[in-house]
Order: C-alpha cells, then structure tokens, then sequence
C-alpha cells in the first residue's frame, strides 16, 4: 500500500541534522523505506556521505594489529610507531623466546652448579655472563641491510638512521630487560647478584649505540660482546672469579658510563645511519 | 627554472673498482632513463640520489637540498619517492601492511590518512583486489606494482626507480608507463632500465651510461639518430661484423659496416644504444 503520508520539513530537518531520539529515528528510517517522495527530501552532505563511505572501506580494508602492535598501544605507545616496532626484524623472529630459553638455562645451570660445594661459588656465572649482552645481540639483529629485508627500502625513509635504530634498540632492550628481572631471583647466592647485571647490560647497550655512530651496529655490539666475555676471561684467570666486574666500584663506573654515552649518541645522532656516515664528512 | 636534482663531480669507489667517475647532470621536471650495460653504475647513482649510499666526493643536490646535511637529507627523504633493484619484503606481512609499514616511516602517523594513503597507491598500481593477500603468495609482477605503489606514498617531488618494469607483463609495463607518464607530467622521475622500448616509449630524455661516466645524454630521437646510416637489413647473415641478429619478419639485423646486398633501415633507439656501447653491448645484443 502507498503511502499518503509524508514526514513533515520540520522532522526531516530534525532527522538530518541528528536531533531525533532512537525511537523517532527508527519511526522516520521506516517510513522512509516505504516514501520516495520522503527520500528525496531528506538532504545528504555529499562531504558527509563521502566521510562515511571512507569509514567504512577502512573498517572493511584496515588490517587486523598485530599482537604484539596491541600490546604496545595498550601500553600506551603511539598507534603507528606500535605498528612500526612490531615490525622489527629481532622480536619477529622469535628473539624474545630466544631470551627467555638462554635465560631459563642459566638459572638452571645456576641451580645445578649449586648443589656441587666445589662449584657453588662459580654458580651464577653463566647467568652473570650472559645477562648484560643479550640486548646487544638483540640490536644487532634489529637494524642493518643483513638482518632487515627491506632495509634499503627504509634506509631512503625520513625514519632512516637515528630513529629507526633507536627505536628498535629500545624494543629489544626493554623485553630483555624485563625478563632477566624476571629472571635474576631465581639465582642462587647473594641478592645482590639478581641485580648485578643491570647496569653493564646498560653500559654495554648504550656502548654498542656509541660505536654505531662510526661502524655498523652488528660490528659495534660484536666487537662489545668480544671485549665483556675477554674481560670475564681475564678476569676469572685471575683472581679465580669474575665477581670483580660486579663489585660495588664496578658498579658505580658502569652508572658514570650510562649517561655519559647517552648524552654522545644523542648528540653524534645524526651519524646512527650506518653505511651513510660518510654524508657526514663530505 | 631551477633543476630538481644537480650532480657535480661525482665520484664513488668500492675498494679499488671505480664505480661513479666524476659524473655531472641535472634532472628537471618529466621523465628521464637511464640505460647502461651491468657495472656502468645507474644502480650507484639512483642509490645516491636516493640518499641510501654516499659518495667518495662530488657535489649533490636533491629537490633544492644537500643531503650531505643530516637535517636537509631527512627533508629529501620525505619528498622522495624510490623503488630500489632489490626492493625486499616482509613474507607474512599483507600488501596493504607492507605498504603502511612504508607510509609509517614516510610520517604518516595519523591512521585514518596513512589508510586512504595506502588505498589509493594500491588503487594507481592495480592492487586493490590483493591488499589483503599475503606478500609471499604475490606473484613478482605484483610485488613489483607493490614496491612501485611503496613509491608513490606521499605524492612525491622526485621518483627513483631502478628497473621498475622488471617483472611485468605486457599489459602491466602497458600501465606502468601510463601511470609513470602521468607522474612525469608534474615532477621529476629517473628511470634506469635495460628496456630500450621503454625509454622510447616513456622518456622525453635518455641517459646511457659507461664505466661510471655519460656517454650520451639526449632525446630517445636523438639516440635513434646516431645509428642512421649504420643499420642494415639483409637475407643472409653478414660476414664481418658481430653485431647483427635475425629479426622477427627472418631478416638479419645487422648495426656497422654494411654487409653485402643490404638494404638501410630505420635506426631505433636500441641500435643507438648498442653502436654507443660497442664492445659491452655485444654481450647485451
């Protein structure tokens, strides 16, 4: 049957401008089903409709975030650089899983050394050694033509260089950081030692971004990973134990390094893009 | 007007091979190629001009800039658009995710902008229907159309693409260079390619390059022209010389010297381009 009925101006006016309740909504949309003549009263903004039809295609295109994209905006970071840090060639490939398999076996280890008398006292060396380079591996593996498929891609990006490189290093050490601390209170031994770790692991980390200002990041952690396990060799042949590189004055140089090579990477940033460092010296 | 990109005595080295030697152009608005044999250093170049490697001396300047400057690189990088030889991917990333990770580092932070972006670079190179397939299963004409489509965010002042058409079928180099001449129309693009049809087919200029240095810079016409007199048809093969080769129709094609009871033909930018090189194109004829 067709209507005779029409919606008056007034309610239209009220119905485009979004000015209805729920209610009066679904009454006018139903009348509005069955009235051309009403239809063709009820003016659209062509912008609007436009917005509209772009929302949609992006509900319908936009991909679904990545896990760990989610887990970053919900840690509060920026929608779009936890999209790019999920990216990052070092957590994408099981890196994180890596960490948390060596790290299990140096406790482990730890404990098994422990039960031996003789051994109790080296116990928690492996986990000494390990803990402090693992984020250098992890950087190492984030950046650079070898690791990253689509680095030259990236590498011709105003987020080339400093930013990308810091970034990702952030991504990694933050993880690595917070499994050892998770970790570290299974050792054995002394507290101290769950918390001895720490500042080297930050030294060499904010090392290894220093020395990227003059080669690649694999040779600069490479090179560190090299000279920390040559220093616990020394160290332990020696004095028959490598706890020195952990004492208190130990300590207290590694929190002095900290800072003072942050301050040299941000201030030599502009030289974090490897293989262009020479755009620099021309 | 003022040229988007101007090179001065460049020079690169890999250890002890001289790649870049002293080159010196300028690049203003349209469409130029780049042909080379392998090794004449168009790679080298396009990988400066894009500012991904630097050179050992020489002077650059991109879209009025100096990218020896860290802050004045990061302005060319955003203005920029390349297509490197070996543009990689990330396997289990979707089309879509591929070229919003590129909208990403090019500074689109805002969602809802970086989408329509990436929708209307997929849309200008054909892959709107694959956005959402996974860049592994792309065939590599479509993974070439998407590192193109990379390329294009951002409406770039400067194209860089190296062998761009690599992958392509015939209808999708027949788009590509539809797609390519548009652009050209208000910017500046530099092409290298092994395709001579291309360069004739898109290119108002044509650069050859050889032993890292120019050895002709010109209209595609002006390529063409320098084989006149030097391009021959023949039935049978001839005797002396060894650039020749037996065209479509059964005839011989022979570039130099004229062989016995040939008859001259029309030179193309192709015999251009081979006498040009001489000795390295024989391998490429």
């Amino acid at each position: 049957m067709k209507s005779q009925w029409h919606l008056p101006g007034e309610l239209i006016h009220r119905y485009a401008t979004g000015l209805l309740d729920p209610v009066q909504v679904m009454s006018v949309e139903t009348h509005l089903s069955r009235c051309a003549v009403c239809r063709k009263a009820v003016p659209y903004d062509k912008e609007w409709l436009a917005t509209g039809w772009e929302r949609i295609e992006d509900l319908v295109d936009r991909p679904a975030p990545r896990p760990v994209a989610r887990l970053l905006h919900r840690a509060g970071v920026p929608e779009h650089l936890a999209t790019f840090l999920a990216a990052t060639p070092t957590p994408a490939r099981g890196w994180l899983v890596a960490v948390g398999a060596v790290l299990a076996f140096a406790v482990t280890a730890a404990h098994l050394a422990g039960q031996d008398p003789s051994l109790a006292v080296h116990a928690p060396v492996p986990f000494l050694t390990i803990a402090p380079v693992l984020p250098l591996a992890g950087i190492a593996l984030a950046y650079g033509p070898h690791v990253d498929p689509v680095h030259e891609l990236q590498a011709a990006t105003p987020m080339a260089g400093s930013r990308t490189l810091l970034l990702r290093a952030l991504a990694v050490l933050v993880p690595a950081v917070v499994l050892t601390s998770v970790a570290a209170p299974f050792l054995p031994g002394p507290s101290w030692l769950a918390a001895a770790w720490l500042l080297p692991a930050l030294a060499l980390t904010a090392g290894t971004l220093a020395l990227s200002t003059r080669v690649s990041p694999r040779l600069a952690a490479g090179g560190l990973v090299t000279v920390w396990l040559g220093a616990l060799a020394v160290e332990g042949g020696l004095a028959g134990h490598v706890f020195a590189l952990f004492s208190p004055a130990a300590q207290a140089l590694y929190g002095i390094a900290v800072p003072i090579l942050a301050a040299f990477v941000h201030r030599r940033r502009a030289h974090l893009d490897p293989g262009e460092s020479r755009w620099n010296r021309l | 007007m003022e040229p988007t990109v101007t090179v001065r005595g460049l020079t690169k080295r890999f250890g002890r091979t001289t790649v870049l030697d002293g080159l010196s152009l300028e690049l203003g608005r349209g469409v130029t190629g780049l042909l080379g044999p392998n090794g004449a250093g168009k790679t080298t170049l396009l990988r400066t001009l894009a500012t991904t490697l630097a050179p050992d001396a020489g002077e650059v300047r991109a879209l009025g800039l100096d990218p020896s400057d860290h802050v004045q690189r990061t302005e060319i990088r955003r203005r920029l658009g390349y297509l490197p030889q070996n543009p990689g991917h990330y396997p289990h990333f979707t089309a879509f995710e591929l070229v919003e990770y590129v909208a990403i580092l090019k500074e689109h932070a805002d969602r809802r902008e970086r989408h329509r972006e990436v929708r209307r670079v997929l849309e200008e190179t054909g892959l709107t229907e694959q956005s959402r397939t996974r860049v592994r299963k792309l065939s590599g004409g479509m993974r070439q159309r998407l590192a193109l489509a990379q390329a294009l965010l951002g409406d770039p002042g400067l194209l860089v693409l190296d062998e761009p058409t690599v992958g392509l079928d015939p209808e999708q180099r027949m788009r590509f260079r539809a797609l390519v001449s548009r652009l050209g129309e208000s910017r500046t693009v530099l092409l290298s390619t092994h395709q001579t049809e291309d360069v004739a087919a898109l290119c108002e200029r044509v650069i050859v390059m050889k032993d890292g240095g120019i050895v002709f810079d010109g209209t595609p016409g002006g390529l063409a022209a320098t084989a006149a007199g030097q391009v021959w048809l023949s039935h049978r093969p001839p005797a002396a010389s060894r650039l020749f080769w037996r065209a479509a129709d059964g005839r011989y094609r022979t570039l130099g010297a004229r062989p016995q009871d040939a008859v001259p033909a029309e030179p193309g930018v192709e015999d251009g381009y081979l006498l040009l090189l001489g000795e390295s194109a024989e391998v490429a004829a």
